[in-house]
């Protein structure tokens, strides 16, 4: 007993800090490598704590955190939503398409229009997916590769190239709090569908967590049998759930094409659906914790692009690229077994009797 | 019976999606885009030229369509027919080979293959048909093959005269490059380029460049990454970004736009093409671009193809600054003249770059 008692008080803490030691464990990885390399007047500390990381881990965990809160909303009403991706660029692209046709109008007008745009459209691919899971009974994996192959093609097959999108969101400073020093220019002086983002996980969490509808969704997500017991439309939370997933996504898609970038590229989602995937099953299905996820993913980005900037490194090129994909897989590796998906995910719900 | 007739429009809806998805691009006619072969010109079906592009499409504002409105400006000095002149868009790396032999199938004379990564495919095609001329548009030709002529540029001299631009312009001593793959020998070229010419102006410039982190089928085509990367040399103090990287670049060169002060504190460098005119929204901070003449290249070789005097090897393109347009009076008349003896000395081997010794 006593042999084992340092081993079960790891597996303790592990539990109960996995995500916070495995941060921890990457965080110690990148010092090492930025310890290796001579640095000129930069120190390591400006390279991993620079408000230029720091701006392009929120820029990169957007998108991230926005495609896990849709995963989230779908995945604890029990539909798997692997289309994350189809949802993002199709809403990318409505947004896209909504911005060119009304450039003639008001900047903020036209914006805002666009943005509604791509949540409606992002909403209605959540819709197809719960059709083709709940209604057609599909299996809800392929469903949600077929929404992505239908995202990918239909957009790529319409987008005009000559189309252009003028303008697009730009910082709306907070007075007060963005002249904090580091903390200011990073978290309040940004774009608004990046604060909208931040304030979706709040929303998510207290949503999912402290409201009839959360626990509902939940219920239903759990143990769908108990919840129409009870009297819950278990496919109409589906329906809903999955749609609101969408919208997100959708919100995801809006980000790229009228924050980021302005302007709309085939596939220009670039895998961010999936990396999404990773990062809610890495935040075990909660907003927070894909929050966490979704910044750890986009910190490793920035610090690879930090590292690469100016050739401040020594370390060959090739393994700073592996930088996002070793901590991925690391994160997603020691975390397996742990995380506990829904229990009733991917079921098709039938009330008994009905089939 | 309702159900079933929405279950077979969505089917049908999936199907049609796939196929999008999945087919391949025909060969579309040139321009207006029907018609049958107009045997009534004296040229038509003796000389026909295709073009296959790098992955994207021919109209991207880049690359593949200055290579095509080079065939399109040779076909009208040479007077071919439209059908004559055909053009098909690589979907996927691994169609090129297919793409070229599209061509080939069809008899036509000259192929133009648009891009670094057809090189090896372009040689391979080159090899089995002698009688085909091929024209590899940034393609390095090590050793050189009668029909195949690869249409190069110095790279680094147009990236030195980006870098002497940006060396005199930066105003905070740190100016930036957002690049795509350094996987491109071209593209390491730009970047050592503008490094020595920044450096050969003042010689204490932090020059901060950045390497799309990756694959090459992804470097070009990552306009988020170019922009969060711009935003991230703006962050350190870099005022000029040099965008070098296709679609990529494309995206440093709108955040840019988008930034502070842009036009006036900050500005951006565009690549390959004047992208003044491919990249509207880049025009509130875009001085210049550091050009690539591929379009008067391209007549060249098609129009030496026609007359039998093929060039095999490589073919040196020009190397040049896109004019400065609405930023010609804010660039000092000593920079201009500056820019004009570090032309002549570049092409006259005087002022060397450092590039490939």
């Amino acid at each position: 007993m006593s042999k084992n008692a340092p081993v079960s008080a790891f597996h303790r803490l592990r539990r109960r800090y996995g995500n916070t030691m495995i941060v921890a464990l990457a965080l110690i990885i990148m010092a090492i490598l930025v310890n290796m390399t001579p640095l000129k007047e930069q120190t390591w500390l400006r390279v991993l704590f620079g408000v230029s990381a720091l701006n392009f881990t929120l820029r990169a965990t957007v998108p991230l955190v926005l495609g896990a809160l849709s995963g989230i909303l779908c995945e604890r009403s029990g539909i798997i939503n692997i289309g994350i991706e189809g949802m993002m660029l199709a809403g990318a692209f409505a947004g896209f398409v909504a911005k060119t046709s009304t450039n003639h109008w008001s900047l903020a007008a036209s914006l805002i229009f666009s943005v509604a745009a791509a949540v409606a459209v992002g909403g209605l691919m959540g819709a197809v997916h719960a059709l083709f899971s709940i209604r057609f009974r599909m299996d809800q994996i392929i469903s949600g590769t077929v929404i992505i192959i239908l995202a990918l093609g239909t957009t790529s097959y319409l987008y005009n190239r000559d189309a252009i999108a003028e303008g697009k969101f730009s910082s709306i400073p907070i007075p007060g709090l963005a002249q904090i020093p580091v903390l200011g220019p990073v978290l309040f002086d940004n774009p608004p569908i990046t604060y909208l983002a931040l304030i979706m996980v709040a929303v998510v969490h207290l949503g999912l967590f402290y409201t009839r509808w959360g626990l509902r969704t939940r219920a239903v997500g759990e143990h769908p049998r108990a919840a129409d017991t009870v009297g819950i439309n278990v496919n109409r939370y589906r329906y809903i759930n999955t749609s609101l997933g969408g919208m997100l996504a959708g919100l995801a898609g809006a980000f790229l094409v009228l924050e980021a970038v302005g302007q709309f590229q085939e596939g220009m989602t670039a895998g961010r659906g999936f990396i999404s995937l990773a990062a809610m099953i890495f935040g075990n299905w909660n907003p927070i914790g894909a929050l966490g996820a979704a910044t750890l993913f986009g910190y490793t980005q920035a610090l690879q692009n930090e590292l690469l900037l100016a050739g401040v490194t020594q370390v060959p090129r090739q393994f700073i690229s592996m930088l996002p994909y070793v901590v991925t897989i690391v994160a997603v590796s020691g975390l397996v077994g742990r995380v506990r998906p829904p229990a009733a995910e991917g079921k098709v719900y039938e009330t008994e009797g009905s089939a | 019976m309702k159900t079933s007739r929405l279950m077979k429009l969505l089917i049908l809806l999936t199907a049609v999606a796939m196929l999008l998805a999945a087919c391949p691009a025909p060969m579309p006619a040139s321009d207006s885009g029907s018609g049958a072969a107009d045997t009534g010109d004296s040229m038509a079906g003796d000389f026909k030229v295709g073009l296959v592009t790098d992955v994207g499409r021919v109209n991207d504002r880049s690359f593949n369509q200055s290579a095509w409105e080079g065939v399109v400006a040779a076909a009208e000095a040479l007077g071919l027919a439209e059908d004559d002149i055909k053009y098909i868009e690589t979907q996927d790396a691994k169609d090129y080979a297919d793409n070229m032999q599209q061509f080939i199938d069809a008899d036509y004379n000259v192929i133009v293959s648009v891009g670094f990564a057809l090189g090896d495919a372009t040689t391979t095609a080159a090899k089995e048909n002698p009688d085909v001329f091929f024209i590899g548009v940034d393609q390095f030709q090590g050793e050189a093959m009668p029909n195949v002529a690869g249409l190069i540029f110095n790279e680094d001299h147009s990236g030195y005269l980006a870098g002497v631009l940006a060396g005199s312009l930066s105003k905070t001593g740190t100016i930036a490059a957002v690049l795509g793959t350094d996987l491109v020998p071209p593209v390491v070229a730009f970047n050592e380029g503008y490094i020595a010419g920044a450096k050969s102006v003042n010689a204490d410039i932090n020059v901060i460049s950045t390497y799309h982190p990756g694959e090459i089928s992804q470097a070009f085509v990552d306009p988020e990454w170019g922009a969060a990367t711009a935003k991230q040399a703006l962050d350190q103090g870099a005022d000029v970004i040099f965008g070098a990287g296709g679609i990529t670049g494309n995206g440093a060169l709108q955040e840019v736009a988008t930034a502070d002060g842009a036009g006036e504190a900050v500005f951006c460098i565009g690549v390959d093409t004047d992208q003044w005119n491919t990249v509207p929204a880049a025009q509130p901070c875009l001085i210049s671009s550091a050009m690539k003449l591929i379009t008067p290249g391209v007549v060249e070789l098609v129009t030496m193809a026609s007359e039998g005097e093929f060039p095999g090897g490589n073919y040196f393109g020009d190397a040049d600054l896109a004019p400065f347009h609405d930023f010609d009076d804010m660039v000092p008349q000593e920079l201009k003249d500056l820019l004009e003896e570090t032309k002549a000395g570049l092409i006259d081997g005087s002022i060397d770059t450092g590039y490939g010794n």
